[in-house]
């Protein structure tokens, strides 16, 4: 019997992310489940090379792995919880927790095995020329068809920015810092104060 | 040879594991950010599977720009989360009940 | 020229009623009742200018629409002229009544604080009378008819601080309204008709009423003119306070004086009798509607005065012959003789509000005290008033040469002639109804001005002649109180030409003016035949039982009182009609109120309803507030189980 070493990595690569995500919800760290997540997500990102994806492969470890998962250890090892007691009334939840996500799976499983994929074009992977690049596939459909979303996209992440830092920005605190505007707009009146009027009649002139 | 079902399968027991962890998880509110990632990856892989088995460039069009917006979710997300810390000093999800008109 | 007389005479009592109305308070009492009289005198003075252009050279109908106020369904709501020998004479009437009057409350109204308020509203019913009989179609008159009655309802109550005031503004509201329904459906009969509310177009189509029937139930069927005329009439009943809808008329009095002689004698509570005399054509078509007006007037003519001898109120002995005299229209319509009720409806006007006004005098001598057997005495203090009075009281009591007797034998001859069934009946009434009349109207006179003063000391001796602004009005309705009768009575009905006859539509057979003219050989001849009959020694043997009752032997009305206590009683009680109503209507209502108020409002509207849907929503609110717990994870679930539920029912309809 020949291995199809395509099937077997899935396998693989499938196990692997399934036991990361498992465990993600299931461990009492959180720094833990957030490493646990990183494993989810380097497995998930090599089921997707399996599928010729290179390009979003890639950019999964590279975007989420590389940034969004340090910003969650980043923000976990910031807020400094007591974590012990955050995990309580764990097991009365989980009997509900499996009957929903059972009652999931078993819907879809349901619906793929009973659906005909191959009237779908969905029953085989469409085989690839030698000099196939998908980089450079997708970069020609996203600066031509997907020109626009691309630039929204752009501005939904300086949003973001923008409001991450809105968010989280206290303000300057105990800086000697200048402040330009209130010295530009200064006037006589709050630098100088006449205690008395001596005008050129006055008395008090002699 | 890999077939969609596979890949569905797989994309469905993730979705599985994220509404889960939902559902039983009821202190830490960074867990259940980290299930909507779950989720999300799991929409991804779909999307994914579905694009390359139909041999179109749609499907991962859209996963980047599902990307795109789960990770400015993500970080507004953690944001609110540390702004939150520092009001209430918790992230436990049972006590922040304030959500109610 | 029609037109623009028609319109300074309808737009120059609005135009005072206006300003005064509004500026009134800012410009004080003299330039108040010189705009507003001014402003009637000008409206006189047309209707007067219009009627020369008629004598001069007499036409059928001048008709104009002035403006289309609106259009509903095709039917266009206009406002136009009619102008025809009917609606001359009643302009005249009206304007002159009203003039009058406005004189007259200069000095009435002198130390009332509504001063400005009373002369912005009599404008404004002298445009709303003008409208009415003016009008050339039913809308309009509608209108008129309405807007009266507003103003009859505001000066009624005028005095709104007396809670007995507005007692009878409401009562005289309420009672109107059942008559206006019937009106108001009567319009709408015509309109089912004839297709048009126009004047000129259902009168020249009059007989297609005859030719339409009206199923009651099943089986029952009725002459569409029969029920169109009673409908019309009963709308009559209530704005000329007939029997039963007479009620209101008693209470109305009320209002300050000038009110009870302008509106509700002289001018408003006869546009029933003008409308029955405009619609003459239609009338005509229905002998069962002209039987049917026939005992309402007769019964009215002779009961309502019955009523009048008990009552010691000046004002309401006076509302009550008012009611009797309207009677005696009434029959006069019923019986065809148009010309004849409203020949009467125009004398009856002057000496009517001579009446009025010279009671009005004498309670403004009495310190505004109404009680005749609290007077007595006065002919020494007030001669003006005595004169005009007693001028007043014999055109009242139909005693020649004075007004009324011209037009009231008028009538009686003519319901003697007529042959429309109820015709016997109505001419007892009329016939017993003079002698009546004769008896309440000098009791009065007696009362008020001989027998012995009984005021107290004080009151006496402040006794004087009202004021000038008083006086001139009686003299000059005295005037016409006395002659105008004789004057009118050949031209107005027995003429070749008479002046109304062109305005009025008299089938042939009906035409008992017709017969009457034949007899008819002058106002002299018809004076000197007087006492030959039955009815004018009726009225002369009244006013001597009067003399002898309370001159001569002042002690016998206490005995016939007690002796016939039980007529007494019911006429104090006027037939208990007061009481039926309050204890049918009043209480019956009440009833029906208090069970729809303690069952349907407080049990079903506000328990069932407004109380249960809001204990219902804070119900389901007090169950979804479990709901709304604030916990985030809870909320999450809650997405989660819905998102469950739509895949399964996505699965179900994949499956289906």
């Amino acid at each position: 019997m020949e291995i199809d070493w395509l099937k077997f990595f899935f396998y693989c690569y499938a196990a692997l992310a399934l036991f990361g995500a498992t465990m993600v919800i299931f461990s009492r760290n959180s720094v833990r489940a957030v490493l646990f997540l990183v494993l989810t997500f380097v497995a998930s990102a090599g089921l997707w090379m399996l599928l010729q994806a290179e390009f979003l492969a890639l950019i999964l470890i590279l975007v989420y792995v590389g940034a969004v998962m340090v910003l969650f250890l980043f923000v976990v090892m910031m807020l400094n919880m007591n974590l012990s007691p955050l995990k309580e009334g764990f097991v009365r939840y989980l009997p509900l927790g499996i009957l929903i996500a059972a009652t999931i799976v078993a819907q879809l499983v349901w619906v793929y095995k009973n659906t005909d994929m191959a009237a779908l074009h969905l029953g085989e992977l469409a085989q690839k020329p030698a000099d196939y690049s998908n980089i450079t596939e997708l970069g020609l459909a996203l600066y031509t068809d997907y020109l626009y979303p691309f630039e929204i996209a752009g501005v939904i992440l300086l949003v973001a920015i923008i409001a991450a830092i809105a968010l989280t920005f206290r303000g300057p605190q105990n800086r000697r810092s200048q402040n330009i505007a209130v010295q530009v707009a200064t006037r006589k009146d709050d630098r100088l104060r006449v205690i008395k009027d001596v005008g050129p009649d006055s008395d008090l002139k002699a | 040879m890999l077939s969609i079902v596979d890949y569905l399968i797989f994309s469905g027991l993730m979705f599985g594991i994220g509404t889960m962890g939902i559902a039983i998880n009821r202190k830490n509110v960074i867990v259940l950010l980290m299930c909507i990632e779950l989720i999300l990856l799991a929409v991804n892989t779909n999307f994914v599977a579905f694009s390359r088995f139909l041999d179109q460039t749609t499907g991962e069009i859209f996963v980047f720009f599902i990307l795109t917006v789960a990770a400015a979710e993500a970080a507004i997300g953690l944001a609110i989360l540390v702004v939150l810390y520092r009001q209430r000093n918790t992230i436990n999800v049972e006590e922040l009940d304030e959500l109610k008109g | 020229m029609l037109t623009w007389l028609s319109i300074i005479i309808i737009l120059a009592p609005l135009a005072g009623a206006i300003s005064v109305g509004l500026l009134g308070r800012v410009m004080g009492r003299p330039p108040a009742h010189w705009i507003t009289i001014t402003s009637v005198a000008i409206s006189f003075a047309a209707s007067v200018w219009i009627l020369g252009i008629y004598i001069a050279q007499p036409f059928e109908v001048f008709e104009k629409t002035l403006y289309i106020w609106g259009q509903s369904a095709g039917i266009p709501i206009e406002v136009g002229v009619y102008i025809d020998s009917l609606t001359i004479a009643m302009m005249c009437v009206v304007t002159f009544v009203s003039l009058m009057v406005h004189i007259y409350t200069i000095g009435y109204m002198c130390d009332d604080p509504g001063y400005q308020r009373f002369f912005a509203y009599i404008a404004f019913f002298t445009f709303s009378m003008l409208m009415l009989v003016m009008s050339n179609n039913f809308m309009q008159l509608f209108f008129g008819w309405e807007a009266v009655g507003v103003t009859s309802y505001l000066l009624i109550g005028f005095w709104f601080k007396r809670p007995t005031a507005i007692y009878a503004n409401l009562k005289a509201f309420i009672v109107n309204r059942v008559g206006d329904f019937g009106f108001l459906l009567g319009i709408a009969a015509v309109f089912l008709v004839f297709g048009s509310l126009n004047y000129g177009e259902v009168f020249g189509h009059a007989e297609l009423l005859s030719n339409e029937t009206l199923t009651l139930w099943s089986g029952t069927t009725v002459s569409m003119a029969t029920a169109a005329c009673i409908l019309l009439f009963i709308g009559a009943m209530g704005k000329s306070a007939q029997v039963p809808l007479h009620v209101w008329l008693p209470d109305s009095m009320e209002g300050p004086t000038p009110i009870s002689a302008l509106i509700h004698a002289a001018t408003m509570v006869t546009a029933g009798v003008f409308m029955v005399a405009r619609m003459s054509p239609l009338f005509e078509q229905s002998t069962a509607a002209l039987t049917f007006i026939l005992v309402i007037g007769g019964t009215t003519a002779l009961f309502m005065g019955l009523v009048g001898i008990v009552q010691n109120d000046i004002k309401r002995v006076i509302a009550y012959s008012t009611l009797s005299q309207l009677g005696y229209m009434m029959i006069a319509v019923g019986a065809s003789a148009y010309a004849a009720g409203v020949f009467h409806l125009m004398t009856h006007a002057f000496f009517k509000a001579l009446l009025f006004l010279g009671a009005g005098s004498v309670i403004i001598a009495m310190h505004h005290e109404q009680d005749m057997r609290k007077m007595g005495g006065l002919w020494r203090y007030m001669p003006i008033t005595y004169i005009t009075m007693l001028i007043g009281s014999l055109a009242l009591s139909g005693i020649p040469p004075f007004a009324g007797f011209y037009s009231k034998d008028s009538i009686i001859e003519a319901v003697k002639l007529s042959t429309i069934p109820g015709a016997g009946y109505a001419y007892f009434a009329a016939v017993a109804g003079v002698l009546v009349t004769a008896i309440y109207t000098f009791r009065l006179f007696f009362m008020v001005f001989h027998t012995k003063p009984r005021m107290d000391d004080k009151t006496k001796s402040h006794l004087k002649e009202s004021p000038w602004v008083v006086t001139v009005p009686l003299i000059l309705l005295a005037i016409p109180s006395l002659v105008i009768g004789y004057i009118l009575i050949g031209p107005m009905l027995f003429a070749e030409h008479a002046f109304l006859n062109p305005s009025l539509y008299v089938l042939p057979q009906n035409d008992v003016l017709a017969k009457l003219g034949e007899h008819f050989h002058g106002a002299l001849a018809f004076t000197l035949h007087a006492p030959m009959t039955l009815v004018f020694w009726l009225a002369v043997g009244g006013i001597a039982l009067m003399w002898a009752l309370y001159i001569k032997w002042p002690g016998i009305p206490e005995k016939i009182k007690n002796h016939f206590s039980i007529i007494y009683k019911i006429l104090v009680e006027k037939y208990g009609f007061d009481i039926f109503n309050d204890w049918f209507f009043g209480k019956g209502t009440r009833g029906v109120g208090n069970v729809a108020w303690k069952v349907g409002d407080i049990k079903i509207i506000d328990g069932a309803m407004v109380n249960g849907s809001a204990h219902l929503v804070g119900r389901i609110a007090k169950l979804s507030r479990y709901v709304q717990s604030g916990f985030l994870n809870q909320y999450v679930q809650i997405m989660i189980i819905g998102l469950l539920g739509l895949m399964s029912w996505w699965l179900y309809a994949w499956v289906g």
